[in-house]
């Protein structure tokens, strides 16, 4: 396990707000296929650190290296075409526009490579893609709907469905169950289940249930900084997690 | 809009160019000079619309890229004789290249900035065509009549005077800038501008890099403007500061709303209806410019969407 080289690794990355350290010093290995589960009180600084990963974020301090390669500088479109995939706290979907329009954006990334590429590109083979992304997270028939017109459950079915046309090498999800009724999360569940078996995730969990039931690594934070990481088992009995986190 | 564009569009696009022809052999001479006006305001409004209507950018300064198209093929001809065909060409370079180093500085700006500086930019340019007046003959203007060469096609002779060539000159021109508009929209590029236009944050974190975007919407919409800037020039056949002046900005931003931002037919709509109103008002009063400012602050107070935009919203969502 040591010799294998992280799919993603931050080496003592930190961001600094004025005077406060939302993020200080996080050291974290993420090994390919795995689901990883970062769990925190509010402001513990998740959000901060997966923005740092995905590049929405500029680090103060320390490295972010993925597959081996320091990719601190490099830019948020970048990381995206090298499969680093980040979808939103609070969905972020192109309200205006039709779920097809939606996915359609992400789903050419891929096939638009180099200037013939983007000329020549077939909307038919985005429309497949498309479709098979929305079909993926089942909201298939919803595709001629606006999106600013679906249920919020469904907007969060949507928005994953836009990180999945993007062929996620790593999919980032902050608090995707967040506002969901107990059957769709059990839905959602399911489909992050799947998606693992192509990706690896990066979970960013409130729900402890959910965290326990997915992930196979859990990593606590608190005040920017990570005070444990093990199995959900070792995690759930941790005394310090439990003071700092559980509340008992 | 799952396919590239639907077959009914562009039987729509082909009605309304087709229509435009045959308008020339029914219209009255006055109304004949004025649909050929129209057409090339228009192909200048679909430029602006590139940028505000797709992207998402709203610009004060297109005057520069307009009288820079001007000025790039009314001075070849005027100091060089240059022929009409030359003269588009560096109409249209002048217009591209000024956009394309616009944007380079501009675009590290979005929303009010961006509209605060591209209207410095404009006012610069407006000034230096006046500075230098002895080159550019600024304040008067100059008439390209006399220096430029009539068209010779197959035996015929076409000078710029007469009707026929300025109402198909101008359209051939409108036509190759609302093809370039609907080709952009229904492109993968046009998906992309659209994401910017909606939320820049969210298409950059798809993997766009949206300044890269902006930047050639925005030379798309300079040359545009440039390209309508020439052959303004060379149909009409006078060159002048006037263009370069802010009214010149307001102007198709005006005519974009009227006619719906971010529709491929709405800067034609909107040119020739407030062509015929400035028209209509300035028969009544010599403030005809005030109908300009009453339209524009009812629009943008009542009707954000204009007619088209409004038009698409209630009955045809399939409008580009």
């Amino acid at each position: 396990m040591a010799a294998v080289i992280p799919l993603l690794e931050t080496e003592s990355l930190g961001k600094r707000f004025g005077g406060l350290a939302a993020v200080n010093g996080v050291s974290l290995r993420v090994a390919e296929g795995e689901i990883r589960a970062v769990i925190g009180p509010n402001g513990a600084g998740k959000t901060t650190l997966v923005g740092m990963i995905c590049g929405r974020l500029e680090p103060t301090s320390g490295r972010v290296r993925y597959g081996g390669r320091d990719i601190t500088a490099l830019r948020p479109w970048e990381r995206l075409r090298q499969g680093i995939v980040y979808t939103f706290q609070v969905t972020s979907v192109f309200r205006g526009l039709s779920c097809y329009e939606n996915v359609a954006l992400p789903a050419q990334r891929r096939l638009m490579r180099g200037l013939a590429g983007r000329l020549a590109l077939r909307e038919s083979a985005i429309a497949e893609r498309v479709q098979a992304a929305l079909e993926a997270v089942g909201i298939a028939d919803l595709a001629a709907q606006r999106a600013d017109a679906l249920a919020y459950g469904h907007q969060r079915l949507l928005e994953l469905a836009m990180a999945l046309a993007t062929e996620p090498r790593i999919l980032i999800l902050d608090e995707p169950t967040q506002g969901l009724a107990e059957g769709e999360i059990e839905r959602l569940c399911g489909l992050v289940r799947d998606i693992a078996r192509r990706a690896t995730v990066l979970l960013i969990e409130h729900n402890m249930p959910v965290v326990l039931a997915l992930a196979g690594r859990v990593t606590v934070m608190d005040s920017g900084e990570i005070i444990a990481e093990g199995s959900p088992a070792e995690i759930e009995r941790d005394p310090a997690v439990q003071r700092a986190y559980l509340g008992r | 809009m799952s396919a590239r564009a639907p077959l009914k569009v562009l039987a729509l696009h082909a009605a309304v160019l087709a229509l435009l022809f045959a308008a020339q052999f029914a219209l009255p001479p006055y109304h004949h000079t004025n649909v050929a006006r129209i057409m090339v305001l228009a192909a200048y409004a679909i430029g602006y619309n590139v940028l505000l209507g797709y992207t998402g950018l709203m610009s004060l300064g297109h005057a520069m890229f307009f009288a820079a198209g001007m000025y790039g093929a009314g001075l070849p001809v005027y100091y060089l004789g240059v022929g009409a065909a030359g003269a588009l060409g560096a109409g249209l370079a002048a217009g591209v290249v000024l956009a394309a180093l616009f944007g380079l500085l501009a675009l590290r700006t979005t929303g009010v900035a961006f509209l605060i500086v591209s209207l410095m930019f404009a006012q610069a340019f407006y000034l230096a065509s006046l500075y230098f007046n002895e080159v550019t003959l600024g304040d008067q203007g100059f008439i390209l009549s006399q220096r430029l060469a009539p068209l010779q096609a197959g035996g015929a002779t076409l000078g710029f005077h007469e009707p026929a060539v300025k109402y198909n000159g101008a359209l051939l021109l409108f036509a190759a800038c609302l093809l370039v508009s609907l080709a952009l929209r229904a492109s993968p590029i046009g998906r992309v501008l659209i994401g910017i236009r909606e939320n820049e944050e969210r298409t950059r974190l798809l993997g766009y890099d949206s300044f890269r975007y902006k930047l050639l919407s925005l030379t798309i919409s300079g040359g545009l403007a440039a390209a309508a800037g020439a052959m303004y020039a060379l149909l009409f056949s006078y060159v002048g500061s006037t263009f370069a002046s802010i009214l010149f900005s307001i102007y198709p931003l005006l005519w974009t709303l009227l006619g719906g931002v971010g529709t491929t037919l709405g800067p034609l709509l909107g040119t020739g209806l407030m062509f015929y109103l400035v028209d209509l008002a300035s028969g009544v009063t010599s403030a005809y410019l005030l109908a300009v400012g009453v339209a524009l602050v009812l629009l943008v107070l009542w009707f954000p969407l204009g007619i088209l935009g409004t038009v698409r919203a209630r009955w045809l969502p399939w409008l580009p």
